[in-house]
């Protein structure tokens, strides 16, 4: 669906974006994390063609940026705001029309998404009379009323209650299932972790992780497990393979080497002691982050030394 | 091309049902017309105090008929006397001063308005004094009445009959006929070429003036929420200027057809024939070629601004530009053939509104209205393609201010 090819963006002072390289797919949610000035902004402004590259090639199903590709694309930016002065339904309407949809149709799909997100009660009310929130619905129903096949959604969770996080989740997985193409931006690891399918972790302008969630997990994970049991462990730590273990009376946490895989280890455990829990810890994205945005920035620190 | 049109709805169709416009839509006429008409009005009114004056005639021969003439001959439409004039001490010589000195106190106790003293030291020397010398009518009609009390005494010196007086002083009407190069004449005095003039410059800078800050204040609103990016990721940067060109000059436009038929109801009743039609044609002609070099300029400076504070400053620059044309109307007027004019009419910024000045008075030759719409055309171009470049980097650019190099550098940019 949307390919980003060795992308790069200079401006006078630094280097925004550095050989970045990603794919989304149709029907998969994308998570496009960083921390704050890892160059999410500038990647995003580039796929929507309101930036240029320096260099790379962005392409969509193959082809390059076109006005037809104006229509197929949403975007939540993520400095909120919109005409603070107009009635909300012109100013959907609006901006609707200039992703060219006809005015009736626009209106028709507008007063459905904002039933959706119980706004039909403020139609006709001036957008600087709603809270917040509730101005960012109506940014998110910009962002998709037109029907896009790729949405890309800058920080979309920020600034709603739990409940309308909840509603807008619901309906990211409902474009997912419809196969859209979502990409979102955020530095909230427990949401990208917990929504997106795939993800590119980029810091300093360059990608540091990228892949399936799962994937990256795997390759990360640091193949722990933890274990409570009865009987006698002091054996554990012979094991062939275990790199380093806690023990505590009827439990331990035990840390694999690479030769050794969880399962194997199960196996001869089971031969030995009767467990009562066996858990792979997982690490979490958020780990995961710490330790690559971390690391990162070390190794940068030592090349440049 | 369809989108270019649903911004320019949106702009206008927002704006016009805004308060704001409907306020300076009715407001500004009344503004214009009561600055035109209101101080006029309040000066021509009738005194309605009946003034006390006191005279001081040194030389002891004009106080009475002064004071006599100065009651009978200023009157209110009631025929009560305007002045009472009190004949005060005649001084002699050496007391004057004297008197002078209780003359002033009276003055500052308001016992008297104010007081004169004839024939100090020529004959035809008159002194006011008053507390307040704002009433500019009071000397007026002093001098009015000392110079017909001289007059005729000089002719009753003579031996003539002080009735020649009002002879020699019937007025001579002047009436001056404007030739255009069609041959035709038409009356015309300073005042109407003055006034249509006048009209024409403020309408420009007024509507340049309003219209462009709402460019600006547009743009910076846009920015300021980053509706921006999803704009321009709907449509092109160009787009997008075009489309706030055309929404928002059709909103100066329909300002201006407001106020002008405003403006032609009024002159209409009062019976002042503006302006022919090929020059209210040609006129437009310059409104529009103006408006439009403007409206880029508006853009290529406005769209660097961040805030509201920025924005005025800068509008403030390009306001003082556009006063030029407006003080140099007078001297303009007075010699239109100076070389000066012919020059300015050629600086592109000025070009409109020194067109405009020069077709109230006459119709410049042909190809001097070719040339500069040639010159307007030009410079429209170039502006378009510049404020075009910058605005597509400026309006994405928030945070600190570009600098001019920065702004020149955007402008050289291609694609």
């Amino acid at each position: 669906m949307l390919k980003a090819d060795h992308l790069r963006k200079a401006f006078t002072s630094v280097v925004a974006v550095d050989d970045v390289s990603f794919e989304v797919k149709r029907g998969e949610i994308f998570g496009l994390l960083g921390p704050n000035g890892a160059g999410k902004t500038t990647t995003i402004r580039m796929i929507l063609n309101i930036v240029r590259p320096d260099g790379g090639l962005i392409t969509y199903n193959g082809l390059p940026f076109s006005d037809e590709f104006r229509k197929v694309i949403g975007y939540l930016p993520e400095e909120r705001g919109l005409y603070r002065k107009s009635k909300l339904v012109d100013a959907i309407l609006y901006l609707a029309e200039l992703r060219g949809m006809e005015r009736s149709a626009a209106r028709a799909e507008a007063y459905k998404w904002l039933g959706r997100f119980n706004l039909l009660d403020s139609v006709n009310r001036k957008v600087e009379e709603l809270s917040k929130g509730n101005q960012q619905k109506v940014q998110f129903i910009v962002a998709v009323i037109h029907n896009p096949t790729l949405v890309i959604l800058d920080e979309p969770f920020s600034g709603l209650d739990p409940v309308n996080q909840i509603l807008l989740k619901d309906i990211l997985l409902e474009l997912k299932e419809q196969g859209r193409a979502i990409i979102f931006s955020t530095h909230q690891m427990d949401q990208a972790e917990r929504l997106s399918d795939s993800l590119c972790l980029i810091n300093r302008g360059r990608v540091v992780l990228e892949g399936s969630v799962a994937e990256v997990k795997r390759r990360h994970g640091k193949n722990s497990v933890r274990l409570e049991f009865s009987g006698d462990g002091s054996f554990i730590p012979s094991i062939r393979g275990v790199a380093h273990v806690l023990m505590y009376r009827n439990a331990a946490e035990v840390e694999l080497a690479n030769g050794l895989s969880s399962r194997q280890f199960l196996e001869q455990l089971l031969e030995r002691i009767e467990l009562r829990k066996f858990e792979i810890l997982e690490p979490s994205l958020q780990s995961i982050f710490m330790q690559v945005v971390g690391n990162g920035s070390k190794n940068q620190h030592g090349g440049a030394g | 091309m369809k989108k270019v049109f649903i911004i320019a709805r949106w702009e206008y169709v927002e704006r016009v049902k805004s308060k704001m416009f409907l306020i300076s839509l009715l407001v500004m006429p009344i503004i214009m017309v009561s600055m035109g008409i209101l101080p006029g009005l309040l000066a021509d009114q009738e005194e309605e105090m009946t003034k006390v004056i006191g005279v001081v005639d040194p030389r002891g021969s004009l106080a009475n008929l002064f004071a006599e003439r100065m009651q009978r001959g200023y009157t209110r439409s009631s025929g009560e006397p305007l002045y009472v004039v009190r004949p005060l001490a005649a001084g002699r010589d050496g007391d004057l001063e004297r008197v002078k000195k209780k003359a002033d106190e009276m003055v500052m106790d308001n016992q008297i308005d104010g007081y004169c003293i004839l024939g100090m030291p020529e004959m035809n020397d008159v002194e006011y004094r008053s507390k307040n010398v704002g009433d500019y009518r009071i000397p007026i009609r002093i001098e009015e009445t000392v110079r017909n009390i001289l007059a005729e005494q000089r002719l009753v010196s003579l031996g003539l009959d002080p009735i020649l007086l009002d002879e020699l002083r019937s007025p001579v009407n002047v009436r001056s006929l404007k030739l255009s190069r069609m041959g035709e004449e038409e009356e015309a005095g300073f005042l109407h070429v003055f006034f249509s003039a006048y009209v024409f410059l403020m309408m420009l800078f007024f509507m340049i003036l309003s219209s462009g800050q709402l460019l600006v204040r547009s743009v910076i609103e846009e920015k300021m929420n980053r509706i921006v990016e999803v704009l321009v990721s709907s449509c092109s940067p160009t787009q997008l200027m075009t489309g706030k060109i055309l929404g928002l000059s059709g909103l100066g436009f329909t300002q201006m057809i407001v106020w002008g038929l405003i403006g032609f109801a009024i002159s209409s009743v009062v019976g002042v024939t503006l302006l022919r039609p090929e020059h209210m044609l040609l006129l437009v002609l310059y409104f529009v070629l103006g408006y439009l070099l403007y409206a880029a300029i508006f853009i290529g400076v406005g769209s660097p601004v961040t805030t509201e504070q920025e924005a005025q400053h800068v509008t403030s620059y390009l306001v003082i530009v556009l006063t030029v044309p407006l003080v140099l109307t007078v001297p303009a007027l007075q010699n239109p053939d100076a070389a000066w004019i012919s020059i300015l009419t050629y600086i592109p910024l000025l070009t409109p509104t020194m067109m405009g000045l020069r077709l109230s008075i006459d119709t410049p030759p042909l190809w001097e209205i070719l040339l500069t719409v040639a010159v307007m055309l030009i410079s429209i171009y170039v502006a378009m393609i510049a404020a075009g470049r910058i605005f597509r980097i400026a309006i994405l650019a928030t945070g600190k201010r570009a600098k001019l190099s920065e702004m020149v550098a955007w402008a050289r940019l291609r694609e």
